[in-house]
């Protein structure tokens, strides 16, 4: 059944057991994602760990073994073209259609598509990221192919924008201003980011949602301020022979040479991980935060422990 | 006004800012009907959601702290001079923060208190002596 798009709902992206299989190799496995409307979500994993088939599913450019997944209350492998008509899409290659023609025939070329496309905005952008639109699509380099999807993703102003590792292959100036121009983006119309990257502290204040992905399982998916609650650095004070029990569920322990001087990341309520430290015989010198990186680097080494 | 963020932090983030506004009003680096910088401009600059400022904005003007002039922009308060109350939300967290890194170093509040004052001291009589006051107060 086909519907327009509910540009209400509170879910924008949302997947329900969404499972992908390449041969025996499982890409996806009951992958049950929740963007929230106008939310800064960011999809973590190593490599092969299954974002980048997960975005492609919602661009309906691959097919899911079963499950669906849905923009905006629209099934993407039912309603392809009207869910990426309303996506800006940054795919993970560098690859860009029409390699003989020029920068500036592929942004005119692929504007006719989109009834909302913003030329101010657009040439805004060939400027802030030094776009080189004389060029042939063939001749451009990594960064500079990079540079012009973003362009193509954003000047139509989505209200979904999918972006599988933006700022990879940019130059670090570049980076930083392709990140001011995301959040001005942002901030000028209501849209919601579902983005992919291996660098969270570049996305630390932009970020409000964190998804991260192992092996094809969604293993977490939290708020930033959620994330940053339940996962804290502690320092303490034991007794030589004291040892972290399998309940503390503690990671990365650091000791000092006496045994005594502990520094641990535990993943629990900060309340929980007190009492439980005060009844392991510990004492609690410093609770500290930490940064979104570090917080999901210890989420991933939590969950791989067990 | 220029608003810093401490990423080791664990205020979250809408609440830095909103300490970091009234920081400004009490040291005078803001003052009332002064414009804040738009919501799209604070977090261009601070690589931050542009919904957290806005919660952080909505947060103050509810305090009464700031108002917003449809089509015009965020400004302080005419009658939001810093208050007692302000001024001791700010002192509080400073005092916090003080607190922590002295549990840290494993020192008492009576040594922190004892070296405050030693310090003062010194201020003081740095600035009395007027001939030299860049004098090193150890030589």
């Amino acid at each position: 059944m086909k519907a327009g798009p509910d540009v209400a709902t509170t879910t924008a992206v949302k997947t329900i057991a969404l499972t992908k299989r390449y041969g025996r190799d499982e890409a996806l496995s009951g992958v049950d994602l929740q963007v929230p409307r106008e939310a800064v979500y960011v999809l973590v994993g190593a490599n092969g760990a299954g974002k980048s088939t997960l975005f492609q599913i919602l661009m309906n450019m691959v097919r899911a073994d079963s499950g669906v997944a849905t923009v905006f209350g629209m099934d993407s492998a039912v309603q392809g073209p009207e869910v990426r008509a309303h996506i800006g899409y940054v795919p993970e290659y560098h690859v860009l259609p029409y390699r003989q023609s020029s920068g500036r025939q592929l942004i005119d070329h692929v504007s006719q598509y989109y009834p909302t496309w913003d030329h101010a905005y657009a040439a805004r952008l060939v400027a802030a990221l030094e776009l080189c639109t004389q060029k042939r699509i063939a001749a451009l380099s990594k960064g500079e192919a990079r540079r012009l999807q973003l362009l193509l993703a954003l000047a139509h102003r989505p209200p979904v924008l999918l972006l599988d590792e933006p700022t990879d292959g940019l130059d670090p100036v570049i980076r930083n201003r392709s990140l001011t121009l995301l959040a001005e983006h942002l901030a000028d119309a209501p849209t919601t980011l579902l983005m992919s990257t291996h660098h969270i502290h570049e996305v630390e204040r932009l970020a409000d949602h964190v998804g991260i992905l192992r092996s094809g399982r969604l293993i977490a998916q939290l708020s930033r301020d959620v994330l940053r609650r339940t996962v804290k650095r502690y320092r303490i004070e034991v007794p030589a022979e004291w040892e972290a029990s399998a309940m503390l569920r503690a990671i990365d322990i650091q000791r000092s040479s006496d045994r005594r001087e502990v520094r641990v990341k535990i993943v629990a309520e900060e309340e929980v991980a007190v009492e439980r430290l005060i009844q392991s015989g510990a004492e609690v010198r410093e609770v500290s935060a930490l940064s979104l990186e570090d917080a999901t680097l210890a989420i991933l080494a939590a969950e791989t422990g067990r | 006004m220029l608003v810093n963020l401490d990423p080791n932090d664990v205020r979250p983030l809408y609440l830095q800012i909103m300490d970091e506004v009234r920081r400004a009003l009490v040291i005078g680096t803001l003052h009332e009907n002064d414009p804040l910088p738009s919501v799209r401009e604070l977090s261009s600059q601070l690589l931050i959601n542009p919904r957290t400022v806005s919660q952080a904005y909505q947060e103050l003007e509810r305090e009464g702290v700031i108002f917003v002039r449809r089509g015009h922009g965020t400004f302080v308060s005419p009658d939001s001079r810093p208050d007692e109350e302000q001024r001791r939300a700010l002192r509080q967290g400073v005092a916090r923060r003080v607190l922590l890194e002295t549990r840290r170093n494993g020192i008492s509040v009576d040594e922190l208190m004892e070296s405050i004052l030693e310090l003062v001291a010194r201020e003081d009589s740095l600035a009395s002596a007027s001939e030299s006051p860049y004098q090193d107060a150890e030589s």
